[in-house]
C-alpha cells in the first residue's frame, strides 16, 4: 500500500479540532497521518455556541457519546430559534427544528393554515410546530424515531461552550492518533514550479512538511487567503453587521432554543448553557459607536454580568473558492457568516464531510477539487440569501439600519423566492443547502410576511371542518407538550450534567 | 384575494392529455376547478408502446387508479431494469435495475466498496450487485417486499392506444368534459390566450390553457419567447420507427436497448407483442435502409406495418408562457431512451399541481416552473447523451462523433466525479438517483479511480464477507420473487377488465 497522506492542520480552534478528530475516526491511520499546528498564544474566536441538528449527525458519525459531550462542554439541549422585535418591536416567532402540523404534511401545511386565517383564525404558524411549543414550555425530550407522531416531527440541536467543544475534541483527536505541534507559523513555504503548499516554517525553527494542508487559521486564512492569494467575495452590502462584543452572563432559565433580539443597530443572542448565559451583541460599525454598544449589551442582560465584553470584527463574505491547489479552508479561513442562524459549525462541518468524501491523493485531482468547491459554494450562497432575508424583511423602521436594510437590492435570487411566497406561499426547495422549506416559511411568516394567496387545492375542505381541525391539533400538541420533562430535569436525568448532589438523589427515585 | 384560476383547458393528445387532466381534477375537482379537455387527433399507431419508469405507480396510486387495470387492460409487462447491449465494443451487456436507495447507504454506499473490491481483484461486475438488475436477469419481479435492506421496484412496458384509453375512461368517467377538435386558431392578447377557436367554430376561453400536445405544441408553440432549442447537437438522432414482433417468452423483465452502426433498436415486452423502435439519425442511413435491416436488428421477425415518425430533441425557451402551461413534450423533447417519455409528462405535470396557480389575474409561478422544467430537462438530457459520449463503436461515423464531441458543463461535471471518486454529483430536479447514473457509467466502461478513504477503515476480511454477504442475499431474494409469467398469471384474475369498465 502506498504512504499515507500527510495533512497538516493549522489552527486549532474548533475547526481544527473538528477537523483533527473526524478525520483520525473516519480514515485509518494506514491511509492518513494528521499532524496539528496551534499556538496557545493566539486566541480562538470560539463561534457558534448555537449548533444547528446537522452537528448531531458529525458526533455520531466519528462515534462521540452524547451524554459525555454534554457533561464537558456545559451542553444544552436545543429546539430552535426565537426571533423577538425583528418583524416589529414587540413580534416574537420561533424557527423551530421542526415541521409544523402533523407529520409527514410539512409541503402543504402551510396551504391549509393559510386557508384557515383567511376565514379568521388568528393563529401563528409556530402554534402548530411541535418543537417551538416545547422550546416555548422549556420541555424536552428525544424526538420519536420510529414511527410518524406528534413528536416525531422535530430533530435537536445542542447549546454548548464551543472552547470546551475543542478541548473535548482535542482530546479525543489526540487519543485516536492527531500529532500536535505547538508553534507559531513564521513562513509559509510554497513549491516554486506548482505553487502547491510545501511547509510551514515555525517560529521554533522547525518546519512542517505536508501532501494537504488544512487551513484553520481563521479570519487571516494564513494558508489560503494569504499565502495562495485566493481572493475574496464581499457581501456586507447585504449583511453590513461587522463587529461582535460577546460577554456571558449569570445562568438563568435553561430555555431549549437561542434568542435573538433585534437591536437599535442589529441584534443581540442569548444562548443558556448549563453554567452560564452566553450573550453578545452582533452591529454595524456604520451604526453605531462601539462603546455605545457595549452599554447597550450591558442594560439588556437579564443575569448578572461575568466579565468584559469582548470585541470581534469580521467581514461577512466568502475565500472565491474553498480547495486551492493542495490547501482545503474549513472554517472562517473560508469564510464568515454572523451567528445569527447558528451556521458557523454546521459550514465547518459540511466542509470536513466533503472533504472526507473527496480526499485526495499524494497528488492533488483536480477533479476532486472542483467538486468540493461546487458543494461548497452551494452551501454559502443558499445560507447567505436566508441570512439576508431576516434583514431585508425587517418590519422596523425605528433606526438607521433597519431602514437601509428594508430598502437594499438583495441578490436576484432572493428577490423572486419572496415575491413567489408573497404571491402564492409557494417554497422552492434545494437538494443541497442547509436550510428546508421549514425555515423559510418560519422567517418569512414570523417577519409578517403573510401570502396574498395560497395553493388552490386547500380549498377543497368545508371551512369549518378545517378551522376545528387546527384548533384540535393546537391542544393535542399542547397535552403531548405537558408531559414532557422540563428541559434542566431531562438533562440531569440524562446525565448529560455533572451531578449536583440532591437533585440526583431525587432523580433516582422518580 | 384575486379570483382563482377556476377553467382549465387541456389541450393535447394521448396519453399526456390524460395524464394532465387526470392530476388535475384530482387534485382540484374538489375545489371548484373546472377542467376540460380539447381532444386533438391521436398520433398513435397500433404498434406503439410506452415503457414507464417505476415512478409512474405513484402518479396511479395519487390518482386511484389501480395497478391491476395496466396489467388487464394495457398489455402490461412489468419491467425491473433495462438492458444495454453493444454500446461498448465488445464489452458484454449491462444491466440498469430499477434499485430503491436504501437509507443506510446514504453516504457511504456499497459503489465505494465494489471500486475498492475492483482494485483488489474483484471480477464480479457491478450489476451483480443490484436486486433489481439480478431480478431482470432472472426474468421476475420484485414485489413490495417487508423490510429487506435492500429493495428494488419496477415499472411496465404498456401498449400506447390502450393505456391512453384507459387513462381517457378514468378521467371521463370522473366528471372531465371532452370534446375532439383541433385547433383553428390561437387568438393572443399580449402574451395571454384570450381563446382559442376550434375547427368547427367553436371558441373556447378558459383562465390557465395545458398545452400536452407532445411535439406539436400547438399552444406554447405560438406564444412569445417560446421559441425551440435543439438539442441535436448532442444527441443526434432524427428519426424513428415503431414495429413490432411476436411476443418472447418468457417474457422478459427488461426492456433491451442494443447499439447499431447509426443509433439505437430497442426491445420492450408487452403480454401479446414485442414492440420493436429503431431510433436513428437519417445523416447517415435511410428509413429504408432500417426497415429493412430491423428484423436483422431486432433478431426477430417483424410483424406488419412500421410507423415512421420524427425525433426533434431540444426545448422551449419558456415552457409556461403567460396563461399558457406546456407540459412533456409540448415543452421538452427526448429520445425514447431511459424510459422518459410518460416520465417527462409526470414530472411536468406533478410540478403543475405544486405550483398551480393561486389567482387567475397573474402567474409569478411560471418563473420557476420554468427554471425546474429546465432542470430536469437538461438533466434528463444529461442521461441519455451519456450513452451516447460514452460509447466505445469505434470507425463508425455516428459513434466516432459523439465520443469525441465535447459534452455541456452539467454532464461533465458528474463525468468527472464519478471517474476520479465514484460520486455522482446530484443536482435539483435530478429525476434519476445515483445508482441509476452509477450503473449507466460503470456500465459504458467508467471503473473509478479511487475510492472513499472511509472503506479502509473497515478490515478487508470483513469487507470480503459483506461482498459474498449482499451476493447470496439478493440470490435469496430474487428466489423468492415470482417470474414475470406467474406474476402475470396471477395478477390477471377474472373480473379486472369489467372493474375498469365501471371504473
Amino acid at each position: 500500500m502506498s504512504k499515507p497522506l500527510d495533512i497538516v492542520i493549522l489552527g486549532g480552534g474548533t475547526a481544527g479540532w473538528m477537523t483533527a478528530a473526524a478525520l483520525v475516526s473516519l480514515i485509518p491511520l494506514s491511509r492518513c497521518r494528521v499532524r496539528l499546528v496551534e499556538s496557545e498564544e493566539i486566541g480562538i474566536v470560539g463561534v457558534g455556541e448555537a449548533t444547528f441538528p446537522e452537528i448531531k449527525k458529525f458526533n455520531d458519525a466519528i462515534d462521540i457519546e452524547e451524554a459525555e459531550m454534554m457533561r464537558a462542554t456545559k451542553a444544552a439541549f436545543k429546539l430552535g430559534i426565537e426571533f423577538v422585535d425583528w418583524g416589529f418591536k414587540g413580534s416574537r416567532y420561533i424557527h423551530p427544528f421542526g415541521a409544523h402540523g402533523p407529520p409527514n404534511m410539512d409541503h402543504i401545511f402551510h396551504h391549509l393554515w393559510l386557508r384557515a386565517r383567511s376565514l379568521g383564525l388568528t393563529s401563528q404558524i409556530d402554534d402548530y410546530s411541535f418543537a417551538a411549543q416545547a422550546a416555548r414550555n422549556c420541555r424536552f425530550e428525544f424526538p420519536e424515531t420510529r414511527r410518524p407522531t406528534l413528536n416525531s416531527t422535530y430533530t435537536y440541536a445542542y447549546h454548548f461552550d464551543a472552547g470546551l467543544f475543542g478541548l473535548f475534541l482535542r482530546g479525543l483527536a489526540e487519543q485516536r492518533g492527531a500529532a500536535r505541534t505547538e508553534g507559531k507559523v513564521l513562513e509559509v513555504i510554497l513549491d516554486p514550479q506548482s505553487g502547491q503548499v510545501r511547509s510551514l516554517v515555525l517560529e521554533s525553527g522547525e518546519t512542517i512538511s505536508g501532501d494537504l494542508f488544512i487551513d484553520c487559521s481563521g479570519f487571516r486564512s494564513l494558508l489560503l487567503g494569504q499565502a495562495l492569494g485566493v481572493g475574496w467575495e464581499d457581501w456586507s452590502k447585504w449583511l453590513p453587521c461587522d463587529r461582535a462584543l460577546a460577554v456571558p452572563s449569570e445562568r438563568d432559565e435553561l430555555s431549549p432554543y437561542t434568542r435573538s433580539t433585534a437591536m437599535e443597530a442589529g441584534w443581540r443572542w442569548r444562548i443558556p448553557l448549563q453554567h452560564r448565559t452566553g450573550n453578545g451583541y452582533v452591529f454595524s460599525s456604520s451604526f453605531i459607536e462601539e462603546g455605545e454598544a457595549a452599554d447597550s449589551l450591558l442594560r439588556s442582560l437579564d443575569t448578572k454580568v461575568l466579565g468584559e465584553p469582548r470585541l470581534l470584527k469580521f467581514t461577512t463574505g466568502r475565500r472565491t473558492v474553498g480547495w486551492e491547489k493542495n490547501c482545503v479552508a474549513v472554517g472562517l479561513a473560508s469564510g464568515f457568516f454572523e451567528p445569527l442562524e447558528s451556521t458557523s459549525i454546521y459550514l465547518i462541518q459540511i466542509a470536513i464531510m466533503n472533504l472526507v468524501r473527496l480526499l485526495p491523493g499524494k497528488s492533488i485531482d483536480p477533479r476532486l477539487r472542483d467538486e468540493f468547491n461546487r458543494l461548497m459554494e452551494l452551501q454559502y450562497e443558499r445560507i447567505r440569501d436566508f441570512l439576508i432575508l431576516h434583514y431585508k424583511l425587517n418590519g422596523r423602521d425605528d433606526s438607521e439600519i433597519w431602514r437601509y436594510c428594508a430598502a437594499m437590492d438583495v441578490p436576484e435570487s432572493l428577490t423572486s423566492k419572496i415575491e413567489l411566497f408573497r404571491h402564492s406561499a409557494i417554497i422552492e426547495r434545494y437538494r443541497e443547502g442547509l436550510f428546508t422549506p421549514i425555515s423559510w416559511l418560519s422567517v418569512f411568516t414570523g417577519q409578517g410576511l403573510m401570502p396574498e394567496s395560497y395553493s388552490p387545492f386547500a380549498d377543497a375542505i368545508p371551512g369549518d371542518e378545517l378551522i376545528s381541525k387546527l384548533e384540535e391539533l393546537r391542544a393535542e400538541i399542547a397535552d403531548r407538550v405537558d408531559e414532557m420533562l422540563p428541559h434542566d430535569r431531562f438533562i440531569q436525568r440524562y446525565r448529560a450534567a455533572e451531578p449536583v448532589g440532591v437533585s440526583v438523589a431525587a432523580e433516582a427515585h422518580l | 384575494m384575486n379570483r382563482r384560476v377556476q377553467h382549465v383547458v387541456v389541450v393535447g393528445a394521448d396519453a399526456p392529455a390524460w395524464m394532465a387532466a387526470a392530476a388535475l381534477q384530482r387534485s382540484l375537482g374538489g375545489a371548484g376547478v373546472r377542467v376540460r379537455v380539447i381532444e386533438l387527433p391521436s398520433l398513435l399507431q397500433p404498434v406503439d408502446a410506452y415503457s414507464a419508469r417505476p415512478e409512474l405507480a405513484g402518479f396511479h396510486h395519487r390518482l386511484g387508479l389501480g395497478e391491476e387495470l395496466l396489467l388487464g387492460l394495457c398489455n402490461a409487462v412489468p419491467v425491473t431494469g433495462q438492458r444495454f447491449s453493444n454500446w461498448s465494443g465488445g464489452a458484454p451487456p449491462f444491466i440498469l435495475g430499477y434499485d430503491q436507495p436504501s437509507p443506510d447507504e446514504a453516504d457511504l454506499g456499497f459503489t465505494q466498496y465494489w471500486i475498492k473490491g475492483r482494485q483488489k481483484g474483484l471480477r464480479t461486475a457491478f450489476e451483480s450487485f443490484s436486486l433489481g438488475a439480478v431480478a431482470a436477469k432472472a426474468g421476475r419481479v420484485p414485489l413490495a417486499t417487508e423490510r429487506a435492506e435492500l429493495r428494488s421496484t419496477f415499472g411496465y412496458d404498456l401498449d400506447a392506444r390502450a393505456y391512453t384509453a384507459l387513462l381517457r375512461q378514468f378521467v371521463i368517467s370522473g366528471g372531465v368534459e371532452a370534446k375532439a377538435a383541433s385547433i383553428g386558431d390561437v387568438q393572443l392578447e399580449d402574451d395571454r390566450i384570450a381563446g382559442l377557436i376550434l375547427a368547427d367554430g367553436e371558441r373556447v376561453e378558459a383562465d390557465l390553457f395545458v398545452d400536452a400536445s407532445g411535439s406539436q405544441a400547438v399552444l406554447i408553440g405560438r406564444m412569445p419567447d417560446s421559441e425551440f432549442h435543439s438539442w441535436r447537437e448532442w444527441l443526434p438522432s432524427d428519426r424513428m420507427i415503431v414495429g413490432s414482433a411476436k411476443a418472447l417468452r418468457p417474457h422478459p423483465a427488461f426492456s433491451q436497448i442494443s447499439a447499431f452502426r447509426h443509433g439505437w433498436v430497442g426491445l420492450f415486452p408487452l403480454q401479446d407483442r414485442t414492440a420493436i423502435f429503431a431510433v436513428y439519425d437519417s445523416r447517415q442511413t435511410s428509413d429504408q435502409e432500417v426497415l429493412d435491416s430491423l428484423p436483422l436488428l431486432a433478431q426477430l421477425p417483424i410483424d406488419g406495418d412500421a410507423a415512421i415518425s420524427t425525433l426533434a430533441p431540444g426545448i422551449r425557451e419558456r415552457s409556461w408562457v403567460g396563461n399558457c402551461v406546456a407540459v412533456g413534450e409540448s415543452a421538452f423533447s427526448l429520445e425514447p431512451l431511459d424510459a422518459v417519455q410518460l416520465h417527462i409528462t409526470h414530472y411536468c405535470v406533478s410540478q403543475l399541481m405544486a405550483l398551480f396557480p393561486a389567482t387567475a389575474a397573474s402567474f409569478p409561478e411560471a418563473e420557476l416552473y420554468n427554471r425546474i422544467v429546465r432542470r430536469v430537462a437538461t438533466n434528463l438530457r444529461d442521461l441519455q447523451l451519456a450513452h451516447y459520449k460514452l460509447n466505445r463503436r469505434f470507425d463508425e461515423p455516428l459513434w466516432d462523433h459523439c465520443r469525441d464531441h465535447p459534452v455541456p458543463g452539467t454532464l461533465r461535471r458528474k463525468l468527472d466525479a464519478f471517474a476520479a471518486r465514484g460520486r455522482i454529483p446530484l443536482y435539483d430536479d435530478d429525476t434519476v438517483q445515483e445508482q441509476g447514473w452509477e450503473s449507466v457509467f460503470i456500465g459504458h466502461g467508467i471503473i473509478p479511480q479511487s475510492y472513499d478513504p472511509r472503506v479502509d477503515a473497515k478490515p478487508e476480511p470483513q469487507q470480503i464477507a459483506e461482498v459474498q454477504d449482499r451476493m447470496a442475499r439478493i440470490a435469496e431474494l430474487v428466489g423468492a420473487m415470482p417470474p414475470v409469467d406467474e406474476f402475470l398469471s396471477s395478477s390477471l384474475r377474472p373480473g379486472a377488465a369489467e372493474l375498469a369498465n365501471n371504473g
